[in-house]
Formats: C-alpha cells, structure tokens, sequence
C-alpha cells in the first residue's frame, strides 16, 4: 500500500513539445483516483510516468515516499493494465497470470496459490488452460486484472482498461473493477477518457487538459462546483452550455443579462458565487446545465430558441437549439456536435419524456436561475 | 535539461544486443568493401615484381579498354533486356491464372514456384543434359518437333549466337517462380471491393485489368524488375559452369571477367576495380527502386 | 435466363481454358525435374540417348544403381554433411545473432542507433559479388582458406536478415514488452520469453531465405575450398560432373539427392516459403 505523489513533474519532449506541465497530485494510500481529459491531453503519459515506461523531463515522483524518477518498472512495485490488455498471446491464462510472479523468483507453490486465488476472485479458473486468442473481450480484460492483481502490488496502474468493450459490459465491468479495489484497498490510477466512468469510479477525479491539470475532486464536487469552464463543459451529458451573459441589477436585485432576456438571481448563485457583486455591469462567461433548461409558455428569462438537432432516448429528449444568445465553446461541445458555420455551438437542454421536436421548430425556453454558473471572461471560476 | 537517465538510456543491454552482428558486418562486408575501392586505385597483382603503388583510374581505363570486359557489360545488359521482360510476363500471367481461384490453386503455385528451390549448379548441370548437342538432345527433339522437322540440330552452349539465349532461358525456368509469388501475393492484397466498385462503374475486363489490377501491382511489380535486373547483373554460376565465357566471349559477364582477373589472372587490382563497377551499377538500379517507390508513396 | 445460361457458359470455357494453359505451362516447367528424377533411375548410357525421345519422361527399367554408384565413385555423405553444417550453422547462429540486432534496433534506445541504422541500409545494398574479391584475400591472409570457418563466420551477421527482423519487431504491439517490464523482465529475458515466441514467422521466413541462398551457394566455395574436404554440395556436383568417364544417371542422381532434402522442406513448409519469399518483397 502506498501514496503515490507528483511534485512539479513534467514531461518534454526531445522535439520541445511539452506533454505535461507542471503537474502536483497526491494520490492517497488506497485511494481509486481517476484521471480524465480528451483524448491527448496527456492523461496516458503521467500513467506511464508512474510505471516507469516514460522519463519523467523534470519534477519528481513518489510512491510510498521515495522518489522513484529513476527507478526502473521493474522496481517500483507497480501492476497495471493496458489498453489492449497486453496478454501474452503464446501463454495460457496460467501462464499469463504466473509471468509476473516467476520474474520476481516466487517459490513454486505460493506462485500456485496466488494464482489460484486470483483466478478464483475473478471467476477465471475454469478458464486457466486457455490460449488468450480463444478469450471474449470480457474475459480477457479480466485476465489482464488477474495478472495485476497476483502480484501483491503496492500501485495499480488501470490505462483506459475498459475501451476495447461493449457498452453493456463496460458497465458491468466498472461496477466489478470499483468492488475489487474496494475489497483489495490497493491504491489506483485510473486513467479514461469517458467522464461517466470517471465520475461512476473514482473517488476522486483529476481532469486534464492539454497537459494540464484543471481540476482535482470528488465526483459530486466537480459536478456542482467546477473550477472552469473546460471542466463545465467536460463533466455531464451532455456537458454545461457557456455563453456570454452581463451582471446588472435591477429593482430585483442582481439580474444576469441573457441575450434580450433578464435573468434575475436568487439566493443560491449568490452562495455559490460569494463575490458576484463585484462583476456587476461587466460581461462574463455564464455556465448553464442543460437540466436546467425547460419549455415554457412565457415567464422569467424567456427566450425564443430554434431546433437544430433533438435525441430521444426515452426518458429524457436532448434538444439541441440556436438561441439568441452567444455560446462559447468549451473545448469539448466544439467536438462534440460541429457547426461548421463558424459560429457557437448549440445550446443543449435536456427535458424530461419523449418528446417529437422538428427541425426549425421554435421553442421557449426558460432558465432556472439556480442552474447557473458564472465564470470571468477567462473561463475561471468567480 | 536533458540530462540522461539511467531509466532511458539502453546502451549497454543494445551493445550486447547489436554487437556481434554489428562486428560481423563490419569485419566482412565494410571491410572487404573499402579494401575493393582502394585496391581499386592501386597496381596490386600477385607475383608481380613491380612495387605497389598508386595508380588513380589507370584500372578503370584499362578495363574499359579490354574488349573482354566490355563484351562482359554488353552481356549482362542483354542478359537483363531480354530476361527480365520476358521473366516478369510469364510470371504475371501465371500469377493472373492462378489468382482465378480455379480448384488446385496451390499444387500449381508448388510446381512453378519448385524450380526456385534448385540449386543454381544442379539447374546447370541438368540443363547441360538438355541442350545436349545432336538430334537426340532434347531441346533439339523438341524444337525439331514444334516446328514440323524444319530444326537443324545445334550445339547450343558452343554457338556464339545461342549460348547466351540458351543460358537466359534456364534462368527464366529457375527464377519465375519466384516473381510469381511475388505477384500473386500482390494480386491476393488487392481488396475485392475495389474490382466490385469498378465493375459497377461500367468497367469490364480488360479495363479493370488496367486501372484496378496494375496500379495495385504497381510496388510487386518494381520489387520483381529490379531484383530480377540486379541478378542478371550477378550472373555468375550458370556461365562458370555451363559455357566459361565463351564462345569467344559470347557469354561472358562482369561476374566471370573478375573471377578471371582475380584467380587466373592474379589481377586483384584489376578484379577490384571491375567490382567497384558492378557495385556502381548495382547502387543505380538500387537508386532507382527507391525512386519509383517514393514517387507512388507520394502519389499516394 | 437465356443471359445467365450464356454467361454461366462463358465462365465455364475461360474456365476450361485457363486450366488448359496451367497445365500445359506446369508440364513445360516440371520437364527438367523430371528429366533428372527419371533420368537417375535409368542406366547410364541410355539417359542421354533417350533424351530426344519420350521416354525420357518414362522409365521402362528402374534401378537405383546410379545412386549407389555416387556413392562408390565420390564421398557424396561428406559433401552433403559440409553442405548441412555449414549451411546449418548460418542458419541458426545467423537466426540469433540477426535477431538480436534487430531487436536493438526496432526496442532499445541508445546512442548511435539512428546513424548505424543508416549505414545498414546501405550495408544491404552491397551485394556479396561486390565484395567476394577481397573477402577471399581477407580470408588468405588469416590462413582460413579450405576451411569451415572460411565458409560460414563471414554470412552470419546478414543485414537483410536484420531488416526483417527489424521491421517485424517494430510492428509488434510495444505494450507486450512494457508489460513484460512492470511485470518484473528485464530486456534478455523480455527477449527470449516474450518476444521470441510471437515472431516465429519472422524466424521462419530468415530461417528458410538464408537456409536457400547459402545451400545453393557456389561462387564463394569455388573460391575458398580447395580439396574435397570442406566442399560443399553445389562445388561438388560440378566437379563430379567433371569426372570422367562422363555418366549421365549419376550426375542425375547426386542432383536429385542434393536436392532432396531442400524439396522436402519445401513441400512441407510451403507456406512459409511463399510467404517469406512474399515477405521479402514488400519488406524490401
């Protein structure tokens, strides 16, 4: 069991390029950290940092308190998963889980019980004697978990372990991954691209961008109180929509310009955002979660929006509409569904049921004012 | 900044890795290699009594003189114009029939490919028996039979007009298969949608032959010319064995007039320098593979 | 209908066409095999006389005589013993040697490793022929002529075999040796255990290449050997052809036993040869 700490580390490339910036995280003994970014924001190379696999350019790395920036794989304790699984193909399963144990010169029988037990954990045995090749996606993803598992190890290094599955079983294999950490309590790094399982996994969740690191905290945290608009953007499903907004006041208090329509503020947005009067009259970044966008006949903050795109999925239609209102793309919306003409993305909003929307169609939509955020013009957290 | 690391620097573990093949290369091809340019220049010859010196391109000059070495390039070069066409057809083809999925595909591609795996000395020695002189030889039966009687029999290793035919057409027999597995692989690779999408474009046959099936055998087709075009080059076992040069230096080449030099001879500046000219033209059709290949990858 | 029937008729003609002219090209190309595997079981005196006619594509009286009679007139066994040691010995400490350095060069990261890499292209440039001259005066001066040695340390270290190995290895998914890493392997043993087992086609298609071009061989033993002791096969039977009185069965002979062995290797590892000759070409 051990800590694993990043102080400074960074990672530079011989060409120049800088992958990782300046990057401090501890992640804490028996912790499940979770780190997610879009693909290429560095996430998979301060995995490999860890394991060894990859030179750490300068700044340092720790597990369980010493640094090990020099330290081969081999030394540093560590067990991970790959992508691909990385099952060695000419092994059976037995072997496959034995590798690790007969390179680090086990005696004979404790090799036999740990694997044993391992492919008991994970409902392998019957499949011991099988060659990789004859394996479902799913059961070999578990033999990748078995090989990490047999060792004892005091790290466990998960690198996107659940993308090469189906839907319905990455679901399912989450779930397990989540109770085995929980029983074994070993520490793990996590790395995914996919925000649902980072926020279903992890304790905590690091979000990366571009080589930097944005935000650390517990799902539910990030949720409500993200630390910009890229992480806004990047948790939920779909993420916030950012738009442009002015603070003013009115004889109502503090109303948040949108577009033609005044939004006035209650007491929760205030809460959450303690300075807020300090912005008053300037212009700001103005998150909005799509849940907390509805139809309306008329009433506060109404604006006229037109469909562009709507997705049933049963219980819940997402309807994707132009408004009058300037949308700032986050990073991850610009993606996600393209304009191509150059202006904003659309705004998402998600309503409840199943609901038949037409291209062109118009809407009115309101705003809960309790599902705002508020950003600087920089995209940070005010 | 980049200070190196133990973590990432493997040199010893490659040394020990690369090493012995490293040291292999360079003991018998660097060497031997820059020993040949620089014997090149020299007078070097076994037994002489003359002081070895420095003679800049004199080698060169003589050997370009010598009648014999420039039979030796002629050869070779026709040796190339006719069996490299010639060779490259036969195997297309039976590339193209064999790639028709007609039943026994592969009991055919073992006997054409068999061939290959004879050893350039018994195919020598074999087809010696064939062209034996006399009307019981069989080349000579078999010629007399296709054209009804009209064949006079003929010595063809002894003929300065068809002994090199004759050494052109064993190393047809010997090297097509190789080229046409070569080919067939290559025509395997061809996605079959390719052929679907052009036949529902209008194309038939002989169009989808042209625009489908050559353009896609396009790098085979390179690989297969110029190794066939190098190897004429080296053409050595046949003509040792078979006619030693001659008829009146009908079938000599530059492998044969540098063995000459070098051991009959005891010219090894000479042999040097013939080599250097066999490496220099070895290197231009090499320079021109990789020509004809980077254009298609930038065509590409 | 009427259509389909005709096409269908079409297809079956070009079908019955195509096989026409495969087996006519098949039969014109196995001639010579079967000229030598008949010609060997006949007697001596009758395989070039019969060799204008049919019958020399048909035995009427077979005996094995001329293959004992190689055996009686030279030391066919010892030939065919230097032929597999030293070819043998190319093979497999070239399998190891080229290997390796293949590895290093696709895997391991040191100095120098982009500018050897180059001069190796270049090294596979240089054809043997180009250098057989003074790699013989080489040899001479280190008093190795007539030897095994002479015959087989200089082909070991091959620069094509090490391409091969190269290009195959850098296409292997890296992740199976990082894997290997964490799990505890250092790079010897990441190599035999790992790596080794899951490039048994690029063993086979060098092993089967270098196993072609050196038992064919015949220029550089014509050079280097001297007597019938080291002599290999392909000197062999150019001097046994030599040997008078002049017997047509069994020169046949000693070609079909000197081939033999390579024919077997080739009907049952086929595909691999097809495929390593197939290799070789899109490598190269």
């Amino acid at each position: 069991m051990a800590a694993v700490t990043f102080h400074h580390a960074e990672k530079v490339y011989p060409d120049g390029s800088r992958v990782i910036s300046d990057f401090n995280l501890q992640v804490t003994d028996g912790e499940l950290l979770v780190l997610v970014g879009p693909s290429g924001c560095g996430k998979s190379t301060v995995l490999r940092m860890v394991a060894g696999l990859e030179e750490v350019s300068s700044g340092e790395i720790l597990i369980d308190g010493q640094v090990v920036n020099d330290w081969p794989p081999q030394r540093r304790d560590i067990a991970m998963v790959f992508q691909n699984y990385a099952l060695y193909p000419h092994m059976s399963v037995r072997r496959n889980l034995e590798f690790p144990l007969t390179m680090r010169r086990l005696a004979a029988a404790e090799i036999r019980q740990r694997v044993e037990r391992a492919a008991a954990m994970l409902n392998l045995t019957a499949l011991l004697d099988c060659k990789p090749r004859v394996l479902s996606g799913g059961q070999r993803q578990r033999v990748a978990m078995g090989r990490a598992i047999v060792r004892d190890a005091s790290v466990f290094l998960m690198d996107e372990p659940l993308s090469n599955l189906d839907a319905s079983l990455r679901v399912q294999i989450r779930t397990d991954i989540a109770a085995l950490q929980q029983r074994l309590g070993i520490t793990t790094l996590y790395v995914t691209h996919d925000q649902v399982e980072a926020m279903t996994l992890g304790h905590r969740v690091a979000v990366m961008r571009a080589g930097v690191l944005q935000q650390v905290a517990a799902p539910r945290e990030l949720y409500e109180n993200p630390a910009n608009v890229f992480v806004a953007g990047f948790i939920g499903s779909p993420g916030m929509n950012v738009v442009r907004g002015r603070l003013d006041t009115d004889d109502r208090g503090l109303v948040l310009l949108l577009g033609a329509a005044r939004v006035p503020l209650g007491a929760g947005i205030r809460t959450r955002h303690p300075g807020l009067e300090g912005w008053c009259g300037r212009s700001m970044l103005i998150g909005m979660r799509p849940e907390a966008l509805s139809l309306t006949e008329a009433g506060a903050g109404l604006m006229p929006a037109t469909v562009r795109s709507a997705e049933s999925l049963g219980h819940e239609t997402i309807v994707y509409v132009d408004a009058a209102l300037e949308t700032v793309a986050t990073d991850m919306a610009a993606t996600a569904r393209g304009t191509g003409d150059g202006a904003g993305p659309p705004l998402a909003a998600v309503l409840p049921g199943h609901r038949p929307f037409k291209r062109e169609e118009v809407l009115n939509l309101s705003v809960d004012p309790d599902g705002l955020y508020c950003f600087t013009p920089e995209g940070e957290r005010i | 900044m980049f200070r190196r690391k133990a973590l990432d620097d493997q040199t010893p573990a490659a040394l020990l890795f690369a090493g012995p093949a490293l040291l292999g290369l360079t003991l018998f091809i660097a060497v031997p290699f820059l020993l040949a340019v620089v014997l090149a220049f020299t007078n070097l010859r076994l037994g002489s009594p003359l002081p070895l010196e420095f003679v800049g391109l004199k080698q060169f000059a003589r050997i370009f003189s010598d009648p014999g070495f420039r039979r030796a390039l002629f050869n070779n070069m026709m040796f190339a114009v006719v069996v490299v066409p010639l060779q490259t057809g036969i195997a297309l083809g039976l590339a193209l029939l064999l790639n028709h999925g007609l039943r026994g595909t592969v009991v055919f591609r073992t006997l054409f490919f068999m061939p290959v795996v004879f050893p350039m000395s018994l195919v020598a020695v074999i087809w010696i028996l064939i062209y034996a002189p006399g009307a019981s030889g069989m080349m000579n039966a078999f010629l007399e039979m296709i054209t009804w009687g009209a064949w006079q029999p003929r010595d063809f290793l002894r003929d300065p007009w068809l002994a090199l035919p004759a050494l052109m057409l064993l190393s047809v027999w010997q090297g097509a298969g190789f080229q046409m597995v070569i080919l067939l692989a290559g025509l395997q690779s061809v996605p079959e949608e390719l052929y679907q999408a052009a036949a529902l474009d209008g194309a038939g046959r002989w169009p989808q032959f042209l625009h489908v099936t050559l353009p896609q055998l396009r790098n085979p087709l390179i690989f297969v010319v110029l190794v066939t075009t190098i190897l004429a080059f080296r053409l050595f076992d046949q003509v040792q064995l078979m006619t030693r040069g001659g008829p009146q230096d009908a079938t000599t080449v530059v492998m044969f007039e540098t063995v000459q030099a070098a051991f009959t001879r005891q010219q090894v500046a000479r042999a040097c320098a013939m080599a250097v000219v066999f490496f220099i033209i070895v290197l231009f059709i090499t320079w021109l593979q990789r020509r004809l290949l980077r254009q298609q990858s930038e065509v590409a | 209908m009427r259509v389909a029937s005709t096409a269908a008729q079409h297809h079956g003609l070009a079908r019955a066409a195509g096989y026409a002219v495969l087996i006519a090209s098949v039969l014109l190309f196995i001639v010579p095999v079967l000229l030598m595997i008949i010609g060997s079981l006949k007697p001596d005196d009758r395989v070039l006389m019969e060799a204008g006619t049919v019958k020399a594509l048909w035995p009427d009286s077979v005996s094995l005589r001329n293959y004992a009679d190689v055996f009686r007139r030279a030391d066919f066994a010892r030939f065919l013993f230097n032929s597999l040691f030293i070819t043998g010995s190319i093979v497999i400490a070239g399998l190891l040697v080229n290997s390796l350095a293949g590895y290093a060069f696709a895997r391991l990261r040191w100095r120098g490793r982009t500018l050897l890499f180059n001069l190796l292209l270049a090294v596979m440039i240089v054809p043997f022929e180009a250098i057989a001259v003074p790699l013989f005066y080489q040899v001479s001066i280190l008093g190795l002529r007539d030897t095994y040695i002479a015959q087989i340390l200089p082909f070991i270290a091959n620069a094509f075999s090490i391409f091969l190995f190269y290009s195959f290895f850098i296409g292997l998914p890296r992740e199976l040796e990082e894997s290997a890493r964490v799990d505890g392997a250092g790079v010897l043993r990441t190599f035999f255990f790992i790596i080794v087992p899951n490039a048994r086609p690029v063993f086979a298609t060098v092993a089967i290449l270098s196993f072609l071009t050196w038992w064919g061989s015949y220029l550089w033993p014509l050079m280097v050997t001297i007597g019938p002791r080291v002599r290999p096969l392909p000197v062999a039977i150019a001097t046994f052809y030599t040997l008078p009185p002049l017997q047509w069965g069994d020169i046949l002979a000693f070609g079909a036993m000197m081939v033999m062995p390579v024919l077997v290797v080739f009907v049952a590892f086929q595909r691999w040869f097809v495929r390593g000759v197939a290799a070789s070409a899109i490598k190269g």
